[in-house]
């Protein structure tokens, strides 16, 4: 029993400097956002005297915040959309069709889930110049729905074999085609694991980084990362204005995480077991 | 019976088709495109380049030191990145699962790190690497954390790591957590009734039942830790010198800002991929035959 006690013990201990060190970096960055730069100098760790939000201010328009937050949105939406849309498609006709072509096809998808993104971003940047999609917003979103399709495909075909087939033969009977059975009465059963896949690709899409540098020019274009990457190479010695961007950057997805987080947590585990 | 076998492949095609699209342009003909220039001198301005054959290969294992150095860098940090976030996603998820009160504020706390973007958090970290340790250090007699936490080649190395790990643990732990509720309570409380000790139970019972998680777990941190990018472009930028570069950034350079020898830069992202391949072959081959054991 005794054992038992100091056991438990020493694992609350553990759990709570743990904490302490998962929330100290944004703890830090959020108490230093209100401050002059001067009061920062003198502590980081005090708590601020007087709140200083035009720190807040100058960073919203430094990272030109509606505009990249509404460019990150649109990234989001088209390329969680067009990956969803496309991957159900493909992803249930490859599960229920058997042959040769259709097992060839989805290797082809899943074997590509092995490439990693370093090894294609140089002639993927050619690509997207070739095709004039580089540059834009919207040019980004569609090259999500290429990256992202093959995984996506890969959940739903595993996901396609737990629904009875039993289903299609009723609605094929009472009269629908194919695409219309598949609209109607599959693509809503396939609810839980498009939740998965919109959660995981949100948060890829969202937070990536490396492919907006490669295919945006032009800072009106830039999602939110993208912003905030350029003003900590212009300002990195104005701390108390970084501070207020990364804030900024990073209140959205905490805001949505602590709404989803049951969602975003059960996605991750279920796209982790089925992958 | 040849027109049903017709009509079927039309409806394949037509729902394969708008997924292959995307996937064929952006994915399938760069993954080609990419092997196939590995074997040029393409410097992707000209429309010239000749073959090479395996001319930049040899260049960049044979004389390319900064490469081969980036090479030897990433290797490192993954061996460190493999153990220590599965050590660390395991025992805090064993940990977690044992409070039945607090788990989901625990939960909560660690996973957040997750949530926000890996370049935002090594710009925070470098805000606390830089600014806040070395006051604290003035400050307190902690006078161990006044280093040169990323202007230190020997140091910035585990300053890499930290980053990493506090953004990344919190995801695998997420897996660990729903393998470990997987594990039948009766069977823990069956080997406690024959006397088993925490550690025994842990050992005997748990662990056989969530291999299947740690092989995904292994497979994914081996990946990523191959792929790091921001991490390190965010707190080191690969500097001091050169002492900090990671592969991937090496292949950024190389095609991008330095010299744009982008038939190189592909011949050193293959052979990325193909370390890659390989590692993650042996780890799942090995790992599976545990799983079948078990």
């Amino acid at each position: 029993m005794r054992l038992r006690r100091s056991s438990s013990l020493f694992i609350t201990l553990f759990l709570c400097v743990g904490a302490v060190i998962s929330f100290f970096p944004i703890y830090l960055a959020i108490i230093n956002s209100v401050k002059t730069q001067g009061e920062m100098f003198t502590s980081f760790m005090a708590f601020p005297t007087k709140l200083h939000f035009e720190n807040y201010s100058q960073a919203f328009d430094k990272i030109n915040l509606l505009n990249s937050t509404l460019n990150s949105v649109i990234v989001s939406l088209i390329g969680i959309g067009g990956i969803v849309f496309c991957a159900a498609l493909a992803g249930y006709k490859l599960s229920r069709t058997g042959g040769k072509l259709s097992g060839l096809i989805f290797f082809l998808f899943i074997a590509s889930m092995l490439v990693p993104f370093h090894s294609i971003m140089i002639p993927l940047t050619r690509m997207a110049k070739n095709l004039h999609v580089s540059g834009s917003t919207y040019g980004l979103a569609i090259i999500y729905i290429g990256l992202g399709v093959n995984m996506a495909i890969f959940l739903y075909h595993g996901f396609v074999k737990s629904i009875p087939r039993e289903l299609e033969e009723a609605a094929r009977i009472d009269g629908c085609g194919e695409f219309q059975t598949f609209f109607r009465i599959i693509f809503p059963l396939l609810l839980p694991i498009t939740v998965t896949i919109a959660i995981l690709d949100f948060l890829w899409i969202w937070n990536d980084f490396l492919l907006p540098l490669l295919m945006l020019t032009d800072s009106t274009k830039y999602t939110l990362i993208l912003s905030t990457n350029t003003l900590f190479g212009e300002y990195n010695k104005e701390w108390s204005l970084i501070l207020a961007a990364l804030v900024l950057t990073a209140l959205p997805v905490i805001l949505i995480y602590s709404f989803f987080q049951k969602f975003i947590m059960q996605g991750i585990a279920e796209g982790a077991i089925k992958g | 019976m040849p027109v049903t076998s017709y009509k079927k492949y039309i409806s394949l095609l037509a729902f394969v088709a708008p997924a292959f699209i995307f996937y064929t342009l952006f994915l399938l003909i760069p993954t080609i495109g990419g092997m196939f220039y590995s074997f040029t001198d393409w410097n992707g301005l000209n429309k010239d380049y000749s073959f090479i054959a395996l001319g930049n290969f040899i260049e960049a294992l044979r004389e390319d030191t900064d490469f081969v150095n980036s090479l030897l860098f990433t290797l490192k940090y993954v061996l460190f990145m493999v153990v220590l976030q599965n050590v660390f996603a395991l025992v805090l998820a064993v940990f977690i699962e044992s409070k039945v009160r607090t788990k989901g504020f625990f939960r909560t706390i660690f996973f957040m790190p997750n949530m926000i973007s890996t370049i935002i958090s090594a710009f925070m970290w470098t805000f606390v690497f830089s600014q806040v340790l070395p006051q604290i250090a003035e400050k307190t007699a902690f006078t161990f954390l006044d280093q040169l936490w990323i202007g230190d080649p020997q140091v910035s190395f585990y300053s890499i790591i930290i980053v990493s790990l506090w953004n990344g643990v919190g995801y695998m732990m997420i897996i660990y957590l729903a393998a470990l509720q997987g594990v039948p309570q009766s069977l823990k409380e069956a080997a406690v009734i024959d006397g088993a000790t925490p550690f025994q139970s842990f050992r005997s019972v748990t662990m056989p039942m969530i291999t299947h998680a740690i092989t995904i777990c292994f497979f994914l941190t081996l990946n990523g830790a191959f792929k790091v990018f921001e991490v390190v472009y965010g707190l080191t930028g690969g500097g001091p010198g050169r002492s900090t570069q990671v592969i991937t950034m090496n292949i950024y350079e190389e095609a991008f800002s330095n010299n744009f020898r982008y038939g190189y830069a592909s011949a050193k992202s293959v052979i990325l991929f193909v370390i890659i391949l390989i590692f993650t072959f042996i780890q799942i081959s090995v790992m599976k035959r545990k799983e079948v054991e078990a």
